[in-house]
């Protein structure tokens, strides 16, 4: 009896262990992007240090963290080159987005403001702006998380779109991208996550079903450290 | 050779197609399935356009609806009516076939008829969807162990949330109706099967065609709308929400039919001399059920159809920019959600309301007041579903109607603990298993009954809609009143169905962990909803940990107390000591028949005489049933003739005890 | 001879029920099992809600402890009964009881107790739950109420103050003491805006709007919740509620390019 009951209990709990492993594995994201730290900033909060992070959005995502295939979905929109970005606390972190996507108009004209940067302004292509034409969003980036034992961080910034009939840059599946640049400054570490708040998962009801609602093409994590 | 073959006339039997039609199982079932599925895919990726966003759906939805059908055409359940139609019916032959004679194990894999083999199939796809529900929600509880785990990312956590709880649902809608009022409640009411035994094994096999399109959703992409599948959050989903609404569209049909079998069992065979007054109460729990199931599954049959058609047409019935409104899924929904739980609770309760009297030998304590109980509870169930949606917006003005009639559901649910403490008063309390899980109800029901009333307080409500409290309250009813009941009738019907005897040592220790484990999980997610963490979440504020800690280690222990409880059931049901036919002393007519049952459960139909409650009236008593001077006819023609000899025994005193 | 009425008779019996041994222990053990649920539902609930932030989560605040007081003797009766049969008419021994228990079927006057009992508390819960619940639902819905917009996105709260020139915020700021009216609605799927100590939760719906509305009666820095699954981050979905003083709040109105009303 004692071997039965170990052989039930135990095949028991290997199988939830399985089952546990299979779907951690499946839930496991891409490899984390840091930002490189260069130097300190003056900032309003003081002297920090300086962190850069430059990311990418794309029309599909053969050329995010899905390879060169673009993996499962290969039609949806992406972030690249990974949804799961790092960087340091008490920083100046400055990114860089470069937007290859097209886009129309938004449906919450709050997110073609720029909010939480350190003046309230986003450079489009060198030029300093605080919204977008809201008729002409591609994607926006927007960080923000619960606010639980950790220092609020809110930031979202419109990145506008490539108009449709722009030709592809020579060498180059996609069209020459809006460089888009924003600084924010982080407080102490923390978890938070980002999304894209600019419905763009064509076909799903409110444009928000498949790639903005899966983590790895328009939503990723932000790790505070 | 019986009697009746030779009856048929001058040729002998022919098995009109016998060969192929003996030869149906759950092999040929699945193998229907896949092919019919493939055709499906194929012809539905040719006529569909690639270009249209929503061709995964219908692809996907047709091939689900192709293998359902395949898997039904490969296990047998068009045969009767096929052969009916083609002039051929089925003859005495292929029904004792059907109904499982002289088969052995077989008989288990395939279309049989006989209640006795439904009964055990749906106890062991009971036990099937409790192990997948269940380690899911060690998942989940593995997750929510520390605030901000890495376990699973969102997308997987809330699809196994989502998961977790339709599955449980189906689960716990079948738990105790689908093995015991199957199996059990034929004999109870002195019948020789159900009245419409094709119907039984096509209850049944739909209900396993379901469940791997339902398990199919957890491979395409999840649900990520909690297994009340709210739209419009359902309209964006990816295709697993497909697989999870057509197996509630193949569920609920499944259930119709099993509560149409039920329904006219009862009324129409039940022995005679069982007048209202001499049913056992199991019985009047049953037909309640699955009497509130048959209008409610439709409704929730309806809301996915109607979400079918937004999915795959972008019908707009729940997109209020294209002149629908959210506010229909939910009033669809909850028009099923609510009297579903009473679908649920009120077999488990009436199973404990059956077994008490037995184990505490005194009659059951005012059976007119469980009757009106029951009635009570049904009825206004039907009346309150919007108190799941005072929150909603949709009618505020109605929050207050509906915390009255919600409320007013006390009431009979009040009663229904009167007669079971009533039973127990000055009984002679034998503590077995059956009898704790009585105890163990008594314990859990309170809280969730009175954790219910806070809910149903509009008000209160607003704090607490959407809160881990609700989600502590569903679980203490459901699970600890509900399962609990269900496995009190296992281990107080198990020696009947099986013939052997489930250790009373073993079961203990699973018991013990289970009632402990539970009630250390759902305490404690209580205090987390009171104070103030949102269901549905796969991270949460740190306030929250110590509860939430200590919640996931007692999930262990349920699921430790479980294992224990397949390993109880497994070596019981192999090796267990081979059980008397009435080891309890109980009176109601299952315990009349020897082990093993008989196919046909009765030499001679009883006549009932008196109620099954006569405990402590000594030789007063009648005794519940008596075996009639001459034969009863066969009860009805669906069954078959008895396959025995006709008994000329005389009248006998009969007591069943 | 005692010519005994019928109403003798029924007091007699009842005189004769209440000097059981048995009845008298199950009394007192329903006597100790109502004071330690008292005692838990007068104190554990409201801790365990926290400090609220309105009379409106203070009204339910004190259903919660009501109800659980309430709840207490029903819930002691119960268990004093299942206790004192575990205790006192146990059968010991794993084989089935040799003799039977008392034949005791029907009893009118304990059922009918019941109910009437059952009834009266269900009544009285009914009446304070409509009372309440109509000094809750008319909290803040006063003509001089700022208006709050209240926008749900997956999975974003965003605020929006028309009376204060439009300013939008992902912050929640009222001024303490003013009754404040929340239009909500969504953009896409169906969230629920809940502000846990100000005790209000009303779904997001897209399409249509909904209202609720509270006075906030205490400074301080609260949680926004979303209550209802609306997706992938929907565990993400929160911000913060800061309740501050008048003049803190037109300061933080000027800030952000508004104009206080």
């Amino acid at each position: 009896m004692v071997l039965g009951m170990a052989a039930t209990v135990g095949g028991g709990v290997i199988v939830v262990a399985l089952t546990g492993t299979i779907l951690w594995r499946g839930s496991a994201q891409a490899s984390p992007l840091y930002a490189t730290v260069k130097g300190t900033a003056d900032t309003p909060q003081g002297v920090l240090p300086h962190a850069f992070l430059t990311i990418d959005t794309y029309p599909d995502s053969m050329a995010g963290e899905h390879g060169s295939d673009g993996g499962a979905h290969p039609d949806w929109v992406s972030y690249g080159p990974s949804s799961d970005l790092r960087v340091p606390a008490h920083a100046l972190v400055t990114v860089t987005i470069n937007q290859y996507d097209g886009g129309e108009t938004i449906t919450n004209p709050y997110f073609a403001s720029v909010h939480g940067t350190v003046d309230g302004t986003e450079t489009v292509n060198g030029k300093s702006v605080t919204k977008v034409d809201p008729d002409a969003v591609g994607h926006t980036f927007t960080i923000h998380a619960a606010p639980t034992n950790q220092d609020p961080l809110f930031v979202s910034v419109p990145l506008p779109a490539v108009p449709d009939d722009t030709p592809n840059a020579p060498n180059s599946d996609y069209p020459p991208p809006n460089v888009v640049t924003f600084s924010f400054i982080t407080g102490g570490p923390g978890d938070y996550v980002w999304n894209c708040e600019f419905p763009c998962g064509d076909g799903y009801y409110a444009k928000f079903g498949g790639p903005m609602a899966t983590r790895g093409y328009m939503s990723g994590t932000l790790k505070v450290s | 050779m019986s009697e009746a073959m030779v009856k048929l006339g001058a040729s002998p039997e022919v098995d009109h197609g016998g060969g192929w039609m003996r030869r149906l199982n759950l092999g040929t079932a699945i193998a229907g399935g896949v092919i019919l599925g493939a055709i499906g895919w194929f012809f539905a990726h040719h006529f569909t356009d690639s270009t249209d966003p929503r061709v995964s759906d219908q692809v996907t939805l047709i091939t689900l609806a192709c293998w359902a059908i395949g898997f039904m055409v490969g296990i047998g359940a068009f045969n009767g009516p096929i052969r009916w139609l083609t002039g051929r019916d089925q003859t005495h032959a292929d029904e004792m076939f059907l109904a499982g004679k002289d088969q052995g194990v077989s008989r288990y894999f395939r279309f049989t008829t006989d209640h006795k083999v439904v009964g055990i199939q749906y106890l062991v796809a009971t036990m099937l969807l409790l192990g997948c529900g269940g380690t899911l929600a060690m998942m989940i509880r593995t997750q929510l162990i520390t605030p901000h785990s890495t376990f699973l990312g969102p997308q997987t956590y809330n699809s196994i949330v989502g998961l977790h709880g339709i599955i449980m649902i189906i689960a716990t809608i079948i738990m105790v109706t689908g093995p015991f009022g199957n199996f059990i409640l034929p004999i109870m009411i002195g019948a020789r099967d159900m009245a419409f035994p094709r119907l039984n094994a096509l209850s049944f096999w739909l209900l396993a065609a379901a469940i791997p399109v339902l398990l199919s959703a957890g491979f395409m992409g999840g649900i990520p709308t909690g297994w009340s599948g709210y739209a419009p959050l359902a309209d964006q989903a990816p295709p697993g929400m497909d697989g999870y609404l057509m197996a509630i569209i193949i569920f609920a049909i499944s259930s119709a039919v099993a509560g149409a079998n039920i329904t006219t069992t009862v009324l129409t065979m039940r022995a005679r001399g069982m007048t209202w007054n001499r049913t056992p109460i199991f019985i009047y729990g049953t037909v309640a059920s699955v009497g509130l199931a048959l209008p409610a599954l439709p409704m929730f049959m309806s809301a996915q159809v109607l979400l079918a058609v937004d999915r795959t047409v972008s019908g707009k019935f729940y997109d209020a920019a294209g002149g629908g409104s959210p506010w229909l899924y939910q009033n669809l929904f909850w028009l099923f959600g609510h009297p579903e739980v009473y679908v649920i609770l009120v077999p488990a309760v009436i199973a404990l309301m059956e077994l008490t009297p037995v184990f505490a030998r005194k009659p059951l304590y005012n059976f007119n007041a469980a009757v009106l109980g029951i009635v009570g509870i049904v009825g206004l169930s039907v009346m309150v579903w919007a108190h799941h949606m005072y929150a909603s917006g949709w009618a505020p003005d109605l929050n207050g109607p509906f915390m009255l009639t919600t409320e007013m559901i006390s009431v009979p649910t009040g009663v229904l603990f009167l007669v079971v403490i009533g039973t127990i008063w000055r009984g002679k309390i034998w503590t077995t298993i059956p009898m704790m899980a009585t105890y163990a109800m008594l314990w859990n029901f309170i809280i969730g009954g009175v954790t219910g009333i806070y809910l149903s307080d509009v008000p209160a409500d607003y704090d607490l809609h959407g809160s881990m409290f609700v989600t502590a309250h569903f679980h203490y009813t459901l699970m600890g009143a509900g399962l609990t009941g269900a496995i009190g009738a296992l281990f107080y019907w198990f020696p009947k169905m099986t013939g052997r005897m489930l250790s009373h040592k073993l079961g203990l220790v699973s018991f013990w962990m289970v009632q402990i484990g539970f009630n250390v999980v759902f305490l404690g997610m209580f205090a987390v909803g009171l104070a103030g963490q949102p269901r549905r979440v796969f991270t949460y504020d740190h306030m929250f940990a110590v509860g939430n800690f200590v919640s996931s280690i007692g999930a262990y222990v349920i699921g430790l107390g479980m294992l224990v409880l397949l390993y109880t059931v497994i070596s019981g049901w192999r090796r267990g000591p081979i059980a008397p036919s009435n080891p309890w002393g109980g009176k109601t007519l299952e315990w009349a028949v020897p082990n093993p049952i008989p196919l046909e459960n009765f030499e001679v139909l009883p006549v009932v005489i008196s109620d099954a409650y006569g405990y402590g009236e000594g030789d007063v008593s009648p005794g519940h049933w008596v075996e009639p001077a001459e034969p009863l006819e066969p009860a009805h023609a669906g069954a078959g003739a008895p396959d025995v000899e006709t008994s000329t025994v005389p009248l006998q005193e009969g007591r069943a005890e | 001879m005692t010519i005994t009425t019928s109403m003798d008779d029924a007091s007699n019996r009842a005189r004769r029920f209440v000097r059981r041994r048995d009845v008298r222990q199950v009394f007192l053990l329903w006597l100790a099992l109502t004071v330690v649920l008292v005692v838990f539902g007068a104190t554990v609930p409201a801790r365990l809600m926290g400090a609220g932030a309105s009379p409106s989560m203070h009204a339910i605040k004190n259903t919660m402890t009501l109800f659980s007081i309430a709840a207490a003797p029903v819930a002691a009766v119960v268990w004093a009964i299942a206790l004192y049969s575990l205790i006192a008419w146990r059968h010991r021994g794993n084989t089935q009881p040799e003799s039977d228990g008392p034949p005791l079927r029907t009893n009118k006057p304990a059922a009918v107790l019941w109910i009437l009992l059952s009834s009266v508390l269900c009544v009285f819960l009914l009446i304070w739950g409509l009372a309440e619940m109509g000094s809750v639902d008319a909290a803040g819905a006063t003509s001089d109420a700022m208006v709050v917009d209240v926008t749900g996105q997956q999975w974003v709260w965003t605020f929006s103050y028309p009376q204060e020139g439009n300013i939008e915020s992902d912050q929640l700021y009222l001024p303490v003491d003013k009754p404040v009216v929340f239009h909500v609605t969504s953009k896409d799927v169906i969230h629920s805006f809940w502000v846990v100590q100000l005790g209000i939760k009303v779904d997001a719906n897209p399409g249509e709007t909904t209202t609720t509305s509270v006075v906030p009666d205490r400074i301080g820095v609260y949680d926004v919740r979303c209550a209802e699954l609306c997706g992938l981050l929907h565990a993400d979905m929160e911000t913060n509620a800061h309740v501050v003083s008048a003049d803190d709040f037109n300061k933080w109105v000027a800030d952000n390019g508004g104009q206080s009303s």
